[in-house]
């Protein structure tokens, strides 16, 4: 039985080609992404092992605040150090202090994007066993007008020591004069990040608070261990402080990058494991055929004495080597397009550190197993129906495929789409933990119900798609509409793959449209002023306080209300707070007050948007404790609440500017955007105002001055280049789609030999013939395509209505946008015919009128 | 030993063969499938070929009706010489001057009745010329079943409905091979008396390829292959006369 089993493989191992691929780009996918992430995250851990190599103990402050990028801390003193300097073990003790700047080029342009690696102002150490710095050129800085740079940034900006240097700080634009260049090890810098040394007194004053440090950095002499010394040290630290080993340090950086990592990690794996999805399809559809092409063949075998069960495991075998073949192949292609895209990245200018090439082995074997168990539960079904073949189907004619009754299958698939419709829905609007993997799940089963009903429905909307064929297009349009209609289960197979890529397409085209409306809709409802500065720096490289100012002191200006935010717990949770002049924000952006009045919030009050208070139970003159991580608690009183359009950042709070000075460091003073009122709001004003504005704002590292027409496409731009990742990441899916149309052609037209043969016979040109089946084919890729915008326009509602709360009030359709991908489709189909169509034309027409 | 040389101009032929030889292989596994065939089907005349296994008989059709190409000769279709199409040019010969009837597989199963007989028409972008359609399928009785799918027809219907798909047309020659190889005798004998209908109230031309000799002797003419070459031919043939023949060639 396994000689006919490899037989069989190598007779058919044309017809297997589809499943090759789909398995393949599958799985490359998958191996790729995890290899990529892993050798990424493998080199990140190294560059935080060597940046605090030689950090034995830290001592640090154990008041903190979790924020998306990781805990942030209270600063300490080093008061402690002369205490710590006691402690046996030690060697040395000093503060560090860390924060972020941007380091400009000449033309006063930060020298690398936002996007780009940190840029990180660091102090000098002036211990040698701490100091992982050594200079290469010049000496250490000292005063405050003198900065080291690292090699790398020295080399990319071109500096040398004795140059002037700008760094853009919270004040502003500052000058520096470089007095050293210096490497980190043998490296030129950390891992790609922009280092700026100064001496501790300047660092605290450019990025900190005067006095405070982030953590103290301590080395052990020679044999102590790292746990021993942090005992020895924890006994004579304050309280509130605590200490941990330099291993514990490292592992936690390095945690909190992978994380980061891992998010990305799943977002990819994501895709992979949908075009896996799509893949099942078409592997479950060339089993399919294969099998119903094989009846005679399996029943011969049948009737002379093989058994059920061999019959089954010859096509499960077939399965398996197919699959683990193919999988073992994906991983191949994986590893290269991991290493394709390392290369990438690097010429593109994501300078990271350099990335060896990691391959885990986990990737590899999670990769074979996935592609291979895919390739056998999809060829699970197709061998229980080899198996079930009669004996006595060797002597007939040949077989059909046969499709469950309509009705046990109309209502099987219409319990799956209830079922995924309430797993949706409970998903989306029930406010579970678990909410995503249900909606996931109920995505998944929704589609699975199209696909059960699929071949009840595929042959109407045939008919119905291919009614101007067979009306107007002869008989090869004839032909194409009653080939698409007759096998029904093969039709529905083939369109369902393409049906779940289109389907996500049409998803997160509608979510997205419906987001870009949304927003616009708000901008427009709600900002009364005309002009916008925004920032793409944040944190201490945002919009220096004085920029508002000097915008509010021109002549043309009415109002200029900046916003400016930071983590603090307020209430009891932590929430990103927002502070603004409320006197000016409200002539700028347009609030109701629900209660109390915003415009007239005092020092001591903070505002709350309406959802806030209504989730919450907020009445005004309720008393609010709020902790600002470097800055203190305070005890406000709720003035207001208002509701508002405008897609205000944050969690809801809103308080003063001088009560948010008062509460957190000057470094942190900065804002994130300035909305501007002019006096003359006409279209003339409007343009004869913004020379004076670009003056200031141009001065302005990494600042943009935005018209309100210029904000909005701003915004639509951040949506669209997601969109244009995600399309990427789907084109995988809808490429393998594709391939399962092709192979439904390829496999039609070999069982079709026949049937060709005659009609080429009875004179139909090979013009004639192609066109059939290229219709066919674009009849099949616009089910899929049509039933696939129908359930993403759904999902899209549905999540669209979801996130009602979030400020998504609008549900818009990119129709543009859909015809297009309706188009691509049937292009599509056209072009997945071409070779099938050719080969149909070659056929030769003997092989038909010759009896067997 | 010359074969006897036909000149290539106007005959009474609906086709004909000159010196047609076709090859399969070559050097030691050579083998003639054809050996220097020259012969005239008459117009409006019922030819049969028979002959044993391998003697050549499909082939020679197949090569006649421009289905498969040959090693050297000449074919003639009415004045036209096949050698000198292209594959569309034959393709449309085909369509229009020529009509088949296969043994089995003879119709397209997602069309009805009505459409399998228009079908080269249809592909020609020609409409049926509706008297003529009318008095083919009156002929072959199938008034009732035009609507229906080939799969809901028995054998004989599906064969009936060849034969008027083959005549729709009015093409210049029709070609039958083993039309009732795969029906039971009653059904046969229908099918063979349509075809000998065509051929004595319309002037069909009908070439027949067949084992049968009942089958056979239907035809006006009964010709002999035997090795790819023609060894014999009866005129008016009995059945009796061409089972007499055919024993001749086991012995």
């Amino acid at each position: 039985m396994l000689k006919v089993t490899l037989r069989g493989l190598m007779a058919h191992k044309v017809r297997l080609i589809a499943t090759a691929i789909a398995v393949i780009l599958g799985v490359a996918f998958m191996t790729g992404t995890q290899v990529l992430t892993s050798s990424i995250s493998a080199s990140f851990d190294k560059v935080f092992a060597d940046v605090y190599a030689s950090i034995d103990v830290v001592v640090r402050s154990d008041t903190k605040i979790e924020t998306p990028f990781g805990a942030e801390r209270t600063r300490m003193t080093d008061e402690v150090v002369p205490a710590i300097e006691d402690v046996p073990g030690v060697a040395a003790a000093e503060g560090q202090v860390v924060g972020q700047i941007r380091v400009l080029d000449r033309n006063n342009e930060p020298l690398v994007a936002t996007q780009g690696p940190p840029n990180f102002a660091l102090n000098w150490l002036t211990a040698p066993q701490l100091n992982g710095w050594s200079l290469v050129e010049g000496s250490a800085p000292m005063g405050p007008d003198q900065v080291v740079l690292d090699a790398k940034t020295a080399k990319d900006g071109s500096y040398a020591v004795g140059d002037n240097v700008s760094v853009l700080v919270t004040g502003g634009v500052q000058q520096f004069q470089v007095v050293g260049i210096a490497k980190f090890g043998k490296l030129e810098t950390w891992g790609g990040a922009q280092a700026a040394l100064f001496d501790t007194a300047t660092t605290q004053a450019l990025v900190g608070e005067p006095g405070k440090f982030d953590w103290i950095s301590i080395a052990g002499k020679e044999g102590v261990s790292q746990a021993e010394l942090r005992n020895e040290v924890s006994l004579v630290i304050p309280a509130g402080t605590e200490a941990i080993t330099g291993k514990e340090f490292t592992a936690e950086s390095q945690d909190a990058f992978q994380k980061i990592i891992g998010v990305f990690n799943t977002f990819l794996l994501a895709f992979a494991l949908i075009a896996l999805f799509v893949g099942s399809f078409v592997i479950y559809n060339t089993f399919s055929i294969i099998v119903a092409q094989r009846t005679r063949e399996l029943a011969l075998l049948r009737a002379i004495g093989a058994s059920r069960g061999q019959v089954l495991r010859s096509v499960i075998l077939e399965a398996f080597t197919v699959g683990f073949a193919a999988s073992v192949v994906g991983v191949g292609f994986g590893i290269l397009l991991a290493i394709g895209l390392n290369n990438l990245m690097k010429s593109v200018g994501f300078s990271g550190p350099d990335t060896p090439i990691i391959i885990p082995m986990s990737a590899v074997i999670s990769s074979v197993v996935v592609g291979t168990v895919i390739t056998l539960l999809s060829a699970v079904f197709p061998a229980r129906r080899a198996a079930t073949i009669a004996p006595v189907a060797a002597m007939r004619d040949v077989a059909v495929e046969s499709v469950l009754t309509s009705r046990r299958r109309l209502s099987a698939g219409l319990v799956l789409l209830a079922g995924g419709a309430i797993a949706l829905w409970f998903g989306l609007f029930g406010n579970l933990d678990s909410g995503l993997q249900l909606v996931g799940l109920g995505a998944f089963t929704v589609f699975i119900g199209m696909t059960v009903i699929g071949p009840v429905t595929a042959p109407h909307m045939a008919r119905f798609l291919g009614w101007p064929l067979a009306r107007f297009g002869g008989v090869n349009g004839r032909l194409a509409r009653e080939n698409a209609m007759r096998n029904p289960k093969r039709t529905a197979t083939t369109a369902s793959a393409l049906m779940i890529g289109v389907g996500l397409v049409g998803f997160i085209a509608v979510t997205a449209q419906s987001i870009k409306v949304s927003t616009v809709e708000a901008i427009d409802q709600s900002v009364s002023g005309q002009y916008v500065v925004t920032s793409d720096g944040f944190g201490s490289t945002a919009l220096p306080a004085d920029v508002a100012i000097q915008i509010r002191a021109l002549p043309e200006v009415e109002t200029a209300a900046g916003l400016r935010g930071t983590f603090a717990t307020v209430d009891g949770s932590n929430k990103i707070v927002i502070a603004a002049n409320p006197k000016d924000l409200v002539k700028v952006i347009d609030f109701t007050d629900v209660d109390g009045s915003l415009a007239d919030l005092t020092v001591n009050g903070i505002a709350a948007s309406k959802t806030l208070a209504a989730d919450k139970n907020l009445v005004i003159g309720q008393e609010i404790d709020a902790t600002f991580l470097q800055g203190g608690s305070t005890t406000l009183i709720l003035e207001a609440i208002y509701d508002t359009q405008f897609p205000i950042q944050g969690g809801g709070w809103l308080i003063t500017t001088e009560e948010f000075n008062r509460l957190v460091p000057p470094a942190q003073q900065t804002d994130s955007s300035i909305y501007i009122e002019l006096k003359d709001s006409s279209k003339a004003g409007i343009e004869a105002a913004r020379p004076s504005l670009e003056a200031i704002v141009d001065a302005v590292p990494g600042a943009n001055l935005q018209n309100l027409d210029e904000f909005k496409q701003a915004q639509t731009d951040q949506a669209n280049q997601f969109l244009a990742i995600v399309y990427v990441l789907l084109a995988l899916a809808l490429v393998i789609a594709i391939v399962g149309v092709i192979n439904t052609l390829l496999l039609s037209v070999y069982e079709r030999t026949r049937e060709i043969g005659l009609l080429r016979a009875v004179g139909m040109s090979r013009r004639q013939l192609r066109s059939s089946i290229r219709w066919e084919s674009v009849i099949i890729s616009l089910i899929g395509t049509l039933v696939g915008l129908a359930i993403g326009l759904v999902f899209g509602w549905a999540l669209v209505k979801a996130l009602a709360d979030e400020g998504i009030t609008a549900f818009a359709i990119p129709w543009a946008q859909l015809v297009i991908v309706v188009l691509l489709a049937a292009l599509a189909g056209v072009g997945a015919a071409l070779y099938p169509a050719w080969r149909a034309g070659r056929l030769d027409v003997l092989r038909a009128v010759s009896s067997e | 030993m010359n074969a006897p040389l036909v000149p290539p101009t106007m005959t009474d032929a609906a086709a004909r063969t000159v010196n047609l030889s076709k090859v399969y292989g070559s050097g030691e596994t050579e083998v003639k499938a054809l050996d220097d065939v020259t012969i005239d089907f008459e117009r409006g005349r019922f030819t049969a070929i028979m002959g044993p296994s391998g003697s050549g008989k499909s082939t020679l059709m197949h090569c006649v009706a421009g289905l498969d190409t040959i090693t050297t000769g000449q074919i003639f279709v009415g004045d036209i010489d096949l050698g000198t199409l292209n594959e569309r040019q034959l393709t449309r010969l085909r369509r229009d001057t020529i009509g088949f009837i296969f043994q089995a597989f003879n119709l397209i199963p997602t069309l009805d009745a009505l459409e399998n007989i228009t079908l080269p028409m249809d592909l020609a972008g020609r409409s049926a010329d509706k008297e003529w359609l009318d008095t083919i399928v009156a002929t072959v009785g199938l008034g009732d079943r035009l609507s229906h799918r080939p799969s809901e027809l028995s054998g004989g219907q599906q064969q009936r409905v060849a034969v008027a798909r083959a005549l729709a047309s009015r093409p210049a020659i029709v070609f039958a091979d083993e039309p009732t190889g795969n029906l039971d005798s009653r059904a046969g004998t229908e099918i063979l008396q349509f075809m000998r209908t065509a051929v004595d109230t319309f002037g069909q031309s009908i070439v027949m390829v067949t084992h049968d000799p009942t089958a056979a002797s239907y035809a006006d003419r009964v010709v002999f292959l035997a090795d790819g070459r023609i060894v014999d031919e009866i005129q008016s043939p009995t059945a009796e006369a061409v089972l007499d023949r055919l024993k001749r060639f086991g012995a």
